[in-house]
């Protein structure tokens, strides 16, 4: 089977595929609400949904006639007749795959059945958009077309933006969006320029300080979560881009966090009625100790086993707190109400005294950081964490080391769990959930692992954003776990990466030996001129 | 020489772990002793029959815990990663089973006394809802393996299991914004008709034993013999084997290696349908989130045999299923704190014997 043929086969295949589970899992429906704006629509045909079919067409089109490689030496019209033809067959398959399943659709609707007991998403409302407010087979074929004239144009948009370098340009400029933030000219003069930085540094800190008067209650309080999450980023940094224990269990530190205040400060269920200072000290000092406690057993373990083990601790500490046997102590699943929180003049902080608050917990926590990673403490974790055999030696005291990055990591998650406490003035055990920890971690991956900076875009890509964007709300979750997935793949160093990190990383992509040797050999030659010159 | 110097060293000066460990063990032996004590002899109040209603619960989760720890174990054993999205292949499974289900439900054979196809003919109901339980988790599993995992292959450690724990998320919200997270309940055959069993009279008390219950046991032991079969006799077992063994070397040899990684790959999403229907079958009930629990728990069982073998999983598995449901009684704490019985065994294994009850100490590279 030719080349071009087959592109378009695969490429029609795929799509049809992807746009079946965009169907199914109401995605369509969304884009044609956001896409509606665009063009003008009239009650009778969604023209959102007609212009993101159109769109995913040119895709396929394009991609399958990308795929086909550019013969040297053919006659021109020879290479504009293979690109239609992939994309004409990528259009066909693809439209065919929608438009048989929209005909499938349309026809178990017009039977009177109800497919939303099974498949949430098929309400009839939503096939009413599928197949065009017409017929079934009308509206299915319809979509075929569209995807068959979409399928032609993206070949042909492949073949013109081949001719003139559209493509080159376009995906040269994608690397140099994916080569991150920290590869890009402002970046590195902060990096590199300390006065800059501290310039910086110092307009952010105003801005903030300001920020926070003029922004209504809900916004403080999102910013509040956000900068809670920046607090928990920076704490599991320590566990995970400093010393390189995946912890998958961060909840556990954070609800441990949480309920020690809870329980130290609030009438019900143990009815202390503590300060919240002495409370907040308190709770630190138990997530450490928790943390290092969990440590004893489980960092002998490495990497997956630590990862499970934690994880399972995370979960373990919840199913503890929503017991109902163990409620008189926890509070079982009511959770703990009226939590202290701190006072100024006699009142009660509010949202924006909160924000300031937590802005206060984040420059510190910087702080915390960026000391550690300077000093002997974050070498020796730099070591393990590249080589845990070597390190050890090296002379260092892995299983120390390690739980002191636990126990410090913790107490910094305690601290994020005594502010949502404090400032919720609640937590109950759905407070707690594993999705904390994979948002912590997944804040922490995408933003950059070891990154300060990367962290803090982290939390507001993955915790600002879906506030935005209320109406892909629903998909958070699922982009969540695509995006890790893709960033594992793409650019597992994250968005904003720290120079040391993408050192590391960046040994990934060298296929073993050969390059590695090649490197050596370039290395030492380098060496022989310099010491020529 | 040089082993028996440092085996000498260690003697002299324990280490803060090696103290704790000793403390752990001689703590949680004498609580369980006094336990054990105070629940068989000093209270007396469970007797027989209700013990060997836990052993029935125990067995039959735990076959079907052996059966997903098969899956975790396959892989691990080949590619040193654990299967994050492994539990929500089998959740995938479970739904796909309760389709086909609902759909012969749905099919009248005799119109007049109203018999449906999946009461005229159960047994191919059940099989056709296997079938389309180990289809439907296989191609997800190959297909997982082909996008999230192969790219990764040579990353670090972290990288791969990064992406299975993403796949892992967004499987189960693709589940969960496609059938809605409300809690749908298996329609069985009426053969197997939840609730109903064989009754045992122990002690002067009746015993069920649900058909469902013994269903899943047999069922699960044929699969667990069946991939012991495949493994061990078969041309791809063994090619599996020496996959495991060194892949380099087995490329060398003629193997397709990526070949079987996506075949080892449809196998254990193979056990886990199976182990999804079985699941769906048994308890009742599936949503989006069924697969998390079983899939620790699934975890925690092949790290207790030792992971990357398979008797191991499977002697975990039916171990684990057992602790579960008799834990409680023992240890006289709540029911709903099973899971943590289950957690603080896989820690408690971890401190211990962390090469798993079956395992052989691994080398470095492979733990």
């Amino acid at each position: 089977m030719p080349n071009y043929i087959r592109n378009g086969l695969r490429s029609g295949f795929v799509f049809g595929i992807v746009i079946i589970f965009l169907i199914l899992i109401g995605f369509t429906r969304v884009a044609n609400e956001l896409l509606a704006p665009l063009v003008k629509g009239t009650s009778q045909l969604p023209m959102g949904f007609i212009l993101f079919m159109a769109l995913l067409g040119l895709w396929a089109g394009a991609s399958a006639a990308k795929r086909s490689p550019v013969l040297m030496g053919m006659p021109d019209t020879y290479q504009k007749w293979n690109a239609i033809i992939s994309g004409l067959i990528a259009g066909i398959i693809g439209g065919a795959f929608v438009g048989l399943f929209i005909f499938v659709l349309g026809s178990i609707q017009t039977k009177g059945m109800d497919m939303r007991v099974y498949l949430a998403q098929l309400s009839p409302d939503a096939i009413k958009m599928l197949t065009l407010g017409r017929v079934a087979w009308a509206g299915a074929f319809s979509i075929w077309l569209i995807f068959v004239i979409t399928g032609i144009a993206g070949g042909l948009l492949a073949l013109f933006s081949d001719s003139f370098k559209l493509g080159e340009r376009m995906s040269s400029s994608w690397k140099n969006m994916s080569a991150g933030i920290g590869d890009s000219a402002i970046a590195k003069t902060v990096n590199q320029n300390a006065v800059v930085r501290y310039i910086l540094y110092g307009i952010f800190i105003i801005i903030l300080l300001i920020l926070p008067s003029f922004l209504g209650k809900y916004w403080n309080y999102t910013l509040g979560t956000i900068g809670i999450y920046i607090i928990m980023g920076l704490g599991i940094n320590i566990i995970i881009g400093m010393a390189g224990l995946l912890n998958l269990g961060y909840v556990a530190f954070f609800a441990v966090g949480a309920y020690t205040v809870g329980l130290l400060t609030a009438p019900a269920p143990q009815g202390l009625h503590w300060n919240f200072w002495i409370g907040l000290l308190v709770a630190m000092v138990m997530a450490a100790f928790v943390g290092w406690l969990l440590g004893i057993p489980v960092l002998r373990l490495r990497g997956d086993y630590l990862a499970i083990v934690t994880l399972g601790f995370g979960e373990m500490i919840r199913v503890l707190v929503r017991s109902k046997a163990l409620s008189s102590i926890f509070g079982g699943p009511q959770g703990v109400r009226d939590i202290a929180g701190p006072m100024i003049f006699g009142q009660r902080f509010t949202e924006r005294e909160y924000l300031y608050l937590i802005v206060a917990v984040i420059i510190f926590t910087i702080f915390i950081t960026i000391r550690l990673q300077n000093s002997h403490l974050g070498r020796a974790w730099g070591a393990m964490r590249e080589d845990q055999t070597v390190a050890q030696a090296m002379g260092i005291n892995i299983f120390r080391y390690k739980l002191l990055a636990f126990a410090l990591g913790a107490a910094i998650g305690g601290l994020a769990g005594v502010m949502f406490a404090s400032r919720n003035q609640y937590t109950g055990p759905e407070d707690h959930t594993l999705m904390v920890s994979v948002n912590v971690l997944a804040l922490v991956i995408v933003g950059g692992m070891g990154s300060i900076p990367g962290i803090i875009l982290g939390s507001f890509v993955l915790k600002g954003l879906p506030e935005l964007l209320r109406q892909i709300e629903d998909y958070r979750l699922l982009v969540f776990g695509g995006l890790l997935v893709v960033m594992m793949i793409v650019k597992p160093e994250g968005l904003w990466p720290s120079k040391r990190r993408q050192l590391e990383m960046s040994d990934v992509d060298l296929p073993p030996e050969t390059d590695a040797l090649q490197v050596l050999e370039e290395q030492s030659s380098d060496q022989k001129l310099r010491g020529e010159s | 020489m040089a082993e028996t110097s440092t085996s000498e060293g260690r003697k002299k000066s324990l280490s803060t772990y090696q103290i704790a460990q000793i403390i752990i063990g001689v703590l949680f032996i004498t609580y369980l002793t006094w336990r054990l004590y105070t629940v068989l002899i000093v209270e007396g109040v469970y007797g027989p029959d209700t013990w060997l209603r836990f052993a029935i619960t125990g067995l039959v989760i735990g076959g079907v815990y052996a059966v997903i720890a098969i899956g975790y174990t396959l892989v691990y054993g080949i590619l040193f990663m654990i299967n994050f999205a492994h539990g929500e292949i089998m959740m995938l499974g479970a739904f796909a089973g309760y389709f086909v289900f609902e759909a012969l439900n749905v099919v009248i054979i005799d119109p007049i006394n109203k018999v449906t196809f999946s009461n005229a003919y159960p047994v191919l109901a059940i099989i056709l809802a296997f079938l389309t339980g180990m289809i439907v988790s296989s191609v997800t599993a190959v297909t997982l393996e082909r996008i999230a995992y192969r790219p990764l292959r040579t990353a670090p450690r972290l990288v791969p299991l990064i992406s299975a724990v993403g796949a892992s998320i967004f499987l189960q919200n693709l589940a969960q914004l496609m059938f809605s997270p409300q809690q749908r309940t298996y329609i069985n055959p009426q053969a197997l008709e939840r609730g109903a069993g064989w009754t045992v009279i122990v002690n002067g008390n009746n015993v069920v034993i649900p058909y469902t219950g013994a269903f899943t046991f047999i069922v699960s032991i044929i699969l667990m013999v069946g991939l012991y079969l495949l493994v061990k006799r078969t041309r791809m077992g063994r090619a599996m084997r020496a996959v495991a063994e060194n892949k380099q070397t087995a490329a060398l040899m003629g193997i397709d290696v990526d070949g079987v990684i996506s075949q080892t790959f449809a196998i254990s999403g193979i056990l886990a349908g199976a182990a999804g229907v079985l699941w769906g079958i048994h308890n009742g009930v599936v949503n989006h989130y069924v697969g998390f629990i079983p899939g620790i728990k699934a975890f925690t069982a092949a790290v207790l045999g030792g992971i990357g073998n398979i008797p191991g999983a499977m002697v975990g598995g039916l171990f684990l299923g057992i602790i579960e449901s008799v834990g409680p009684a023992i240890l006289g704490i709540d029911f709903q704190l099973k899971d943590v019985i289950a957690f603080s065994i896989l820690i408690l294994v971890l401190i211990f014997r962390p090469s798993g009850i079956l395992g052989e100490v691994l080398s470095e590279e492979k733990v």
